[in-house]
């Protein structure tokens, strides 16, 4: 799996792509976690972009679980985006789309964010 | 006929790939569409998971992956080990009225295996575990 990370304005958006099963969930933990500690208030909101995650399994959504609860003691605010068809229905199955606001696109998840991180990202596409 | 394929691997995390490709192909093979096929995948990683973390808490083994085309128009995966005694489907569901960053992390693996299988059953013969998984075929 590979995350990259692209800060706008307020808004640090994490592109998450590959496979997040058993075998691969630490290192999903290893490179997520890190990126959500200025995740507080409105200094910095995290937005997970997981348009290219085709398959997650439970190992994946306890790491889920460790960057909703890190973002909740933090004060911050964390979202998701773009979740795969394919995926929607687990999504549903473990009651994840209860815990996170999950938005269609990346762009929506960014009006909902920070109206400026919008307005850039809207000008930058 | 019903067509069977099987493969015997040491109960191990790292033997995971293995075990699902075999379940990917015989999905595949028998007609499931692509989504149908990962949530298989899915379910299966999920026991295949609990076997290698629990089966075996004092020494190494071995799980077998069988899987059967049977007559009845349903994909049969098996998960043979000869660890201790373990029902993963008895264990209780987390507590979904309670926020998941509040309640204890994990639990997630029965409720999707019973979720995205038609059928999950387990059985000790013997000095065995057998955990049974049923899908219905695509017409």
């Amino acid at each position: 799996m590979e995350l990259h990370t692209q800060d706008i304005a307020n808004v640090r958006l994490i592109h998450i792509a590959g496979r997040i099963d058993l075998t691969t969930a630490q290192s999903f933990q290893d490179l997520l976690l890190p990126q959500l500690s200025n995740c507080t208030g409105e200094t910095k909101k995290a937005l997970l972009d997981l348009s290219r995650v085709h398959y997650m399994s439970s190992a994946g959504f306890r790491v889920l679980v460790l960057a909703a609860r890190q973002c909740r003691q933090q004060q911050g605010e964390i979202v998701l985006a773009a979740l795969q068809p394919d995926l929607q229905e687990v999504f549903r199955i473990v009651h994840f789309d209860v815990l996170f606001k999950v938005f269609a696109t990346v762009g929506t998840a960014l009006e909902h964010l920070s109206p400026m991180a919008a307005a850039l990202y809207g000008g930058a596409a | 006929m019903s067509p069977m394929t099987t493969l015997i691997l040491p109960a191990r995390i790292d033997s995971l790939p293995r075990g699902l490709a075999l379940v990917v192909e015989c999905a595949t093979a028998a007609g499931f569409p692509p989504q149908r096929v990962m949530e298989i995948e899915l379910a299966v990683e999920e026991a295949l998971a609990n076997i290698c973390l629990y089966a075996y808490p004092n020494s190494n083994g071995e799980v077998e992956v069988r899987c059967t085309q049977d007559e009845t128009r349903h994909l049969l995966i098996e998960l043979i080990d000869s660890g201790i005694p373990f029902d993963m489907l008895a264990r209780p569901a987390p507590d979904f009225t309670v926020d998941a960053t509040e309640r204890p992390i994990g639990g997630l693996g029965i409720p999707l295996i019973r979720a995205l299988m038609d059928n999950a059953t387990y059985q000790r013969e013997g000095a065995r575990n057998i955990l049974r998984l049923t899908v219905l075929l695509p017409l």
